[in-house]
């Protein structure tokens, strides 16, 4: 009894190496994909990998580039910056792969950057919001695909300067995020309006799942506005606090990625009314043949509707595969020489990768959460586009801050 | 009314509501922690997952029926019992084996089984965020104190803690399986002597432990976003809870459970910023001078 199992054991754990060893093909790009894929962040990571891949397989239907197909595989990180950089290590030193494509933790995303350009090998970051990625520590080899905590709080700013509200309050997650975002907002905000005032600031845990003993608080002090600087399911928590008191009836307020699909579907018609959001990509907007051709795609391979991340992982898959086309070699150098000042047709418009910063210049769209007929849950409405020419970083403002 | 407003301010009196809210789950959850504790001997870690996954079971029948109220009464009573079939499958299968091992052998274990747990709720319900809707009776808000608004739902919690708590003294206290399961706990062998089969007893207390877990993600459900991730931050609290209130002792984790609501809500009173570091002040204080706990621990 105890050989057949000692030698079934064996046999697993053998099995287990012919399954561990993924097998890049011989004349392939190879790509590695270090991102999180299990707990909470997987909600939008998900989409990401998603997207990527139904953009690899079109173009690897077509032949793939300059004769290779396009060949990915992926490492779970596990939302650990220690975990994730030894996986991208792992990548490029044992797997040999052509570039790195991740992640959603920020804190990896700057140890991967860090390593990565003693490498040189280009990185495109595709879901951290962090500024410094691509502001302070910026270098020539990473690329950031997504819109980041700067870029956010200056586009929630430009709308909000507009608006009679002057008495702010400040509340949020009590991590990096949280206070990036909190910061990006308000920095930007006095900046454009000198005379708005900040009475007061409320900060719970990461996670906190009770909101309401913080916002009976944040009722009494009765500012014009909030600005809610929270982040994964902090979003939803904080949203069906503020019905369950009734502070959306009362109070305005905004967080970014409030009018996402992600919050806003979960809630279905539950979801409170006139909450300002920011968010890069909404399914339903624009309206164009695009992005509704985009829609069509995703929900045909994967019956749900893709979400901000799908357009990340989309769009960076085809700056891959076109900058190859267009270096005409599988070379890294090449590569990053030709999707620079690269501009390609998304389901949004026509994006570029900024030559001075390596930033896509996706546009930001700010709009009020309404329930509108034909949908079983809120969506945007009253959307402004903010064009990414009035809320990215001008590139002398990246080089004073990466000096 | 006037003279209490006098002594305690509305804010305070409404803070102090929505901290005893608070308290209501933490109390149902670190309970049945303290019950497995006391009469196992089990730290199960993977006590958090059953409470999300009772969460998880409450969106899904809550789900089926559209969201309605009957909806949400129906998950009250079938995500607990959902939760508790799947811990008596764990028990009957993993944990039964393993009751005379050391703690920390049995702490790692349940951690790997709170892991597998996480996967398998992605696995089963997805990574989205979940939410499931508070019936139209406890929707919307009730003034309280002049104009303070005080969640309806709360209002349902405050009722709720207290009824579980007196269900939980009748079963410790007056039913036979109690009565076997206190002895139990201090000495094993010599109920096993006189001819009561041990194992079932233990089985039924993980069982009702773990139910109080699922009854918890139940009740938490129409406040926040179902979430994977909703396992770890409760745990932590519970364990604190339970160490405050004395190990293995369900009236200590009643008492941790009112000093952590408490502290919590009174805190953000006083330093909104820093809110969150009072009920963990608490749990040092308390260490400090009572390194046992409160109240008597059966350890």
């Amino acid at each position: 009894m105890k050989r057949v199992l000692l030698f079934s054991m064996c046999f697993i754990c053998v099995l287990g190496l012919f399954l561990v060893s993924p097998t890049f093909g011989a004349n392939t790009i190879k790509i590695g994909i270090v991102d999180t894929y299990t707990g909470p962040a997987t909600t939008f990571t998900m989409d990401v990998l998603d997207g990527f891949k139904m953009a690899v397989e079109k173009i690897n239907a077509k032949g793939g580039v300059l004769g290779k197909k396009i060949e990915y595989t992926t490492r779970d990180e596990k939302f650990k910056p220690d975990i994730g950089l030894a996986m991208a290590k792992e990548l490029i030193l044992k797997e040999k792969v052509d570039l790195l494509v991740g992640t959603i933790n920020s804190a990896t995303a700057l140890a991967i950057s860090d390593f990565i350009k003693k490498e040189k090998v280009p990185f495109f970051v595709t879901f951290s919001k962090s500024s410094k990625i691509n502001m302070e520590k910026g270098h020539r080899y990473v690329f950031m695909m997504n819109e980041h905590t700067e870029m956010a709080g200056k586009a929630a700013a430009l709308v909000l300067a507009k608006k009679p509200y002057v008495k702010y309050w400040i509340a949020g997650d009590d991590y990096e995020y949280g206070h990036a975002i909190a910061d990006g907002v308000w920095n930007n905000l006095k900046k454009l309006k000198p005379q708005v005032q900040l009475l007061g600031q409320t900060w719970w845990k990461l996670g906190e799942a009770d909101f309401t003993p913080y916002i009976t608080q944040i009722v009494a002090a009765k500012p014009d506005f909030i600005i809610v600087a929270t982040g994964g399911s902090g979003m939803v928590n904080f949203q069906k606090a503020a019905k369950a008191t009734g502070l959306s009836q009362q109070i305005p307020f905004y967080q970014h990625t409030a009018i996402e699909f992600s919050t806003l579907a979960p809630q279905g018609l539950n979801a409170p009314e006139g909450v300002y959001g920011t968010a890069n990509y909404l399914y339903y907007y624009p309206d164009t043949p695009a992005n509704r051709a985009f829609v069509d795609e995703f929900r045909k391979k994967y019956n749900r509707y893709p979400r901000i991340g799908a357009l990340y992982g989309y769009m960076t898959a085809q700056f891959i595969a076109e900058g190859f086309k267009k270096a005409g070699k599988v070379d890294r150098e090449a590569l990053i020489k030709a999707v620079e000042g690269m501009s390609l047709d998304s389901p949004v418009g026509k994006l570029e990768i900024r030559t001075c910063d390596h930033q896509l210049t996706l546009p930001m769209y700010f709009g009020l959460t309404k329930k509108v007929g034909g949908y079983n849950y809120l969506i945007a409405t009253d959307i402004t586009t903010i064009p990414a020419k009035d809320y990215l970083p001008t590139c002398e403002e990246v080089k004073k801050a990466r000096k | 009314m006037d003279f209490i407003y006098s002594v305690i301010s509305p804010g305070v009196l409404s803070q102090i509501l929505v901290g005893l809210s608070r308290t209501v789950i933490l109390f149902i959850v670190s309970s049945g922690l303290s019950l497995i504790l006391g009469v196992l001997r089990i730290p199960n870690v993977a006590h958090g997952s059953l409470y999300m996954i009772g969460a998880y079971m409450a969106f899904s029948i809550s789900h089926v029926f559209g969201g309605s109220d009957m909806g949400f009464w129906l998950a009250l009573v079938g995500a607990p019992l959902g939760v508790a079939l799947v811990s008596l499958i764990a028990e009957r299968g993993l944990f039964q084996y393993l009751y005379e091992r050391e703690h920390l052998m049995l702490l790692l274990l349940t951690f790997a089984v709170s892991l597998v747990f996480g996967d398998l709720v992605k696995i089963v319900w997805g990574a989205e965020y979940k939410s499931v809707p508070v019936p139209q009776v406890f929707q919307g808000f009730v003034l309280l104190f002049g104009n303070l608004p005080f969640p309806r739902y709360n209002t349902f919690l405050l009722v709720m803690g207290p009824l579980v708590a007196v269900a939980l003294w009748l079963i410790v206290n007056k039913t036979k399986i109690g009565k076997i399961s206190r002895a139990a706990a201090v000495d094993r062998e010599m109920v096993d002597a006189v001819g009561i089969n041990v194992s079932w007893v233990f089985g039924m207390v993980f069982v009702i432990g773990c139910l109080l877990a699922g009854l918890g993600g139940a009740l938490v459900a129409p406040t926040v976003s179902v979430t994977l991730g909703m396992d770890h931050t409760l745990i932590i609290e519970a364990f604190l809870i339970v160490i405050m209130g004395g190990l293995g002792n369900i009236w200590g984790a009643l008492l941790g459970a009112l000093i952590f609501g408490l502290t919590q809500s009174l805190g953000i009173l006083i330093w909104p910023q820093f809110g969150i570091i009072f009920p963990y002040t608490a749990v040092v204080v308390v260490l400090i001078f009572r390194p046992t706990g409160l109240l008597k621990s059966t350890w």
